[in-house]
């Protein structure tokens, strides 16, 4: 019965103690008087006054800087009873710091700040400007001055400050800034507290924090600072390992993802007419263009609704890029159906001939895009991983280009159609298949699918005439290694590769692993030259 | 082998007897023998000397791979690799050449941190063996490669996307410096040959003669190739490799080994041009380049030793001239004839003049 009393009475001493604490008022007089005095006093002043400042009410704190800002520019001036705040140095009166009243100062003393003091003041000033700055700019200012004393500002200021910042990024920085100040501050306690709080948010930067203070001298004493600290650098080192494979997974997803949109296509035309598209690499390009043109159309005619121009070019794109296919198939492909290895050629002279029209019309810098909110960040999700909305943007346009290809290919007559014609053509054509109208329709199917890549390429890479070009090996390897024909095949044909490609990567370099997983692909081709999904056809 | 099948197809038919005497590779040979007398005779220009020399060697490359897709149906998009083997081995002869005799290290070579050429260097500075390692690399990279793709009868456009990856993989791996050789500059400040200066006059017209005749004696050789029983072997293999195996013929053997001396052709195009560009750099691996060999070969005559030829210098001259006089318009004329070629003249621009008839192989394909 007695000690839940006595712990509740322990309670109110304790907020008693803490409400008295906050409520401590500066004493003004002795703090002007302080100023005022030889350079001692003025450093004692400007050291207490940070050593309160978390505490102290906001009149206090504006009292006292408007001090510190007239000794420091010498626009203080010190009559026996107090002090005066003139508007400029030398001015014969001014208002008295306490009553406001107007006074004249021109024989008072007006005190000099040495060098020794200025350190002291400024960081009194920085702290008064962090705490009571009307705007981010001169809090952030205020916090600039800070850190280059942050062994002598208390944790309150920093604390106080941060609890009170309204802008997201400067409250940010206090808040690392204070974790810097705790780790290193002289009490044991204090700074156990901040190891476990800097491994409660695990990060890169985190663990390199506490990765230094293994090399300080309280490691090798302090047995609960070596136990905390070790354990606070196992808990991060874990979360930054998991952090990193959540990355690694995202990044070759979306780069499974790119993959998968420029090799669709491709797997749709080959498999349907065993023509090798070198100008696939060229029609995603276009589709980046036709986003540009999109979005330069947004910009003149509705500028309002600027953000919304990268799901206006979706179709867009699609039909643009499909009717340059279906216009390619009608002139040049149509003849070269029985000679495959010239239908190679003649689309590497269309890519050659879309690349330096482009070239010459827009000109070969990079396409400066706008990029809508929706596509731009990221949110921070674990340790070091940020989900960036722009590569959610490619994996989520990919997931539905997936989607719906496949209900084109497995729901509508059209697909049907061209599901028949890959199978056999010739019986295909018996049954009465329009087969040369269902190879140019799937060319523009396939064109268009390229299209839709540019489309979502825009947020990530740059944009530029040449850009094709360094998809069209990649892609043509997923195609194959997939298996002609087979969309499915695609898919997971561009997940291994994607997926090895950034697995590789940070171990042997980014050119290495291209080269490791290409010439991996060749292997396994040896192997099984049909890919991993043949479709079965009937001859 | 079955003894049957063997007779009926060395037996030469009215065709393949017209195809030993054919009137286009034979005034080409003559044509290269008496530019070669010509320039030793009378040179005239450094720039015109170094230029025909170029052509010619673009011409062997042309041969190689017209032999391997016009003759066994095999598209490669990756020659420019065996180009480039012959380029590199020959550029680190001039360059282990250049140090046995001034001492001075190449630039790569210092920039790496090197105080000597690598191990693997080594006996590089004589030229016949820099010579044969070129050749015996191009042919064991071919017969690898040949060897994996031909067994699981990987062909068709399957194997012109697997060699246009193999030459993109190369491309990848040269750009790297810690490869060693040369990284994304390649190697160049080439300062002898064969102890004579590089550049000078003499070198310059000795380079292009011996362009000249190795071009006469490849379009020699692979004309007695393509005439022999092997090449009418290589016919029946393009146009029916199912039939020419169930015969009992090897057809694996038949196209590796034309392969491997296609490599080696290409090869030898390499040692020939880089002495005389005076560079190579990775950029001879890009697989754009090796397509351009197919477009020379198609746009010149498929299937016709003279027609690859004649499509190599045509538009490589073009390139030079055009390159230089109207850089913007070059691509479009370049696609522009592709196109016109490979849609109206199947068998490149030796079908205006209509030096035979068109092979059966391609009837009807329009």
């Amino acid at each position: 019965m007695a000690d839940p009393l006595r712990a509740l009475l322990a309670l109110c001493c304790l907020a008693l103690l803490t409400v008295s604490a906050a409520a401590a008022p500066l004493d003004r007089a002795a703090f002007a008087a302080d100023l005022c005095g030889d350079g001692a006093a003025q450093v004692r002043g400007a050291e207490g006054l940070v050593q309160a400042a978390g505490d102290l009410p906001a009149d206090d704190l504006a009292f006292a800087g408007g001090l510190l800002g007239a000794l420091a520019e010498r626009r203080l001036s010190c009559p026996a009873d107090g002090a005066v705040l003139l508007d400029r140095p030398g001015a014969p009166e001014g208002r008295d710091a306490r009553t406001g009243a107007v006074r004249p100062a021109a024989e008072a003393r007006a005190p000099i700040l040495g060098l020794r003091q200025r350190a002291a003041v400024e960081t009194a000033r920085g702290t008064v400007a962090l705490l009571t700055g009307p705007d981010p700019a001169a809090r952030s200012a205020g916090l600039a001055v800070l850190e280059r004393r942050i062994a002598t500002v208390p944790a309150s200021v920093l604390d106080r400050a941060r609890d009170a910042e309204t802008d997201a990024a400067l409250k940010a920085t206090i808040a690392g800034l204070a974790q810097a100040a705790a780790l290193s501050s002289p009490d044991p306690a204090r700074r156990r507290v901040a190891i476990a709080a800097v491994a409660a948010s695990p990060s890169g930067a985190a663990e390199a924090r506490l990765a230094a203070l293994k090399s300080d001298p309280a490691y090798a004493a302090d047995p609960a600072f070596r136990a905390a600290l070790d354990a606070g650098l196992a808990k991060v080192s874990r979360a930054v390992a998991i952090g990193d494979g959540l990355a690694v997974v995202y990044n070759g997803l979306s780069f499974a993802s790119i993959l998968f949109m420029a090799a669709a296509g491709l797997a749709i035309i080959f498999g349907l007419m065993g023509v090798i598209n070198l100008a696939q690499g060229e029609f995603i390009m276009l589709g980046a263009y036709a986003t540009y043109g999109v979005q330069e159309a947004f910009r003149r005619l509705a500028p309002g609704l600027l953000d919304l121009y990268l799901l206006a070019a979706i179709p867009v794109a699609f039909g643009a890029v499909a009717l340059v296919g279906i216009t390619v198939e009608a002139l040049i492909l149509r003849h070269l159906y029985r000679r495959p290895l010239m239908s190679l050629l003649a689309t590497w002279a269309v890519s050659l001939f879309l690349v330096n029209l482009v070239r010459v019309t827009v000109g070969t810098q990079n396409l400066q895009f706008v990029m809508p909110a929706y596509v731009s960040g990221g949110v921070p999700l674990y340790a070091d991983f940020v989900m960036t909305w722009n590569r959610l943007f490619a994996i989520a346009f990919a997931a539905a280009t997936l989607v719906l290809t496949l209900l084109i290919l497995r729901r509508t007559p059209l697909g049907l159609d061209i599901r028949a014609v890959t199978q056999n053509r010739d019986m295909a054509a018996c049954l009465g298949l329009p087969t040369r109208r269902v190879d140019r329709l799937a060319f523009g199917l396939g064109s268009g699918l390229a299209g839709l890549a540019g489309v979502a390429l825009c947020p990530i890479y740059s944009v530029n005439p040449g850009m094709g070009s360094g998809f069209i090996v990649d892609s043509f390897m997923v195609v194959v290694l997939g298996g002609v024909g087979s969309l499915l095949g695609t898919l997971v044909a561009a997940l291994g590769v994607g997926g090895a490609n950034v697995l590789i990567e940070p171990i042997s370099g980014a050119v290495a692993a291209k080269v490791i997983v290409l010439v991996g692909i060749i292997l396994f081709l040896q192997r099984r030259p049909e890919g991993l999904f043949a479709v079965r056809r009937r001859r | 082998m079955s003894g049957a099948a063997q007779t009926a197809l060395a037996a030469p038919a009215g065709p393949a007897r017209r195809a030993v005497r054919d009137p286009l590779v034979a005034a080409l040979v003559g044509l290269c023998l008496a530019a070669a007398a010509g320039l030793l005779v009378a040179p005239p220009a450094p720039y015109l000397v170094n230029a025909l020399g170029q052509l010619a060697a673009f011409a062997i490359l042309a041969v190689s791979l017209d032999l391997v897709w016009g003759y066994l149906g095999i598209l490669s998009l990756g020659h420019g690799l065996f180009f480039a083997i012959g380029g590199y081995v020959c550029a680190m002869h001039l360059l282990a050449h250049g140090v046995a005799a001034t001492g001075v290290l190449p630039d790569f070579v210092q920039f790496m941190g090197w105080t000597r050429l690598p191990a693997y260097w080594a006996g590089l500075d004589h030229a016949a063996y820099a010579f044969v390692l070129a050749l015996a690399v191009a042919g064991l990279v071919a017969f690898v490669f040949g060897l994996a793709s031909f067994r699981s009868r990987v062909n068709g456009v399957y194997f012109s996307i697997i060699s246009q990856a193999l030459v993109y993989v190369a491309m990848l791996l040269m750009y790297r410096n810690d490869t060693g050789l040369g990284g994304n500059n390649g190697m160049t400040g080439f300062p002898l040959l064969f102890g004579w200066p590089m550049g000078s006059p003499g070198v310059v017209t000795g380079l292009a003669v011996a362009a000249l005749l190795t071009l006469a004696a490849v379009l020699a050789g692979t004309r007695l190739l393509v005439g022999s029983a092997v090449g009418r072997r290589m016919l029946a293999c393009r146009d029916d490799e199912t039939r020419l195996r169930t015969l009992g013929y090897s057809t694996t053997r038949l196209k590796l080994g034309i392969w491997c001396l296609s490599a080696m052709i290409a090869a030898l195009a390499g040692i020939l041009y880089v002495p005389q560009v005076g560079i190579i750099n990775p950029r001879v691996l890009a697989p754009d380049l090796s397509i351009e060999i197919a477009v020379w070969v198609a746009i010149g005559g498929l299937g016709r030793l003279g027609g690859a030829v004649i499509g190599a210098i045509l538009v490589n001259g073009l390139k030079f001239w055009l390159s230089a006089a109207m850089p913007e318009a070059w691509p479009f004329i370049l696609s522009g004839l592709v196109l016109v070629v490979v849609l109206v003249l199947p068998n490149g621009l030796l079908d205006l003049v209509d030096w035979r008839p068109r092979p059966t192989w391609l009837r009807g394909a329009r």
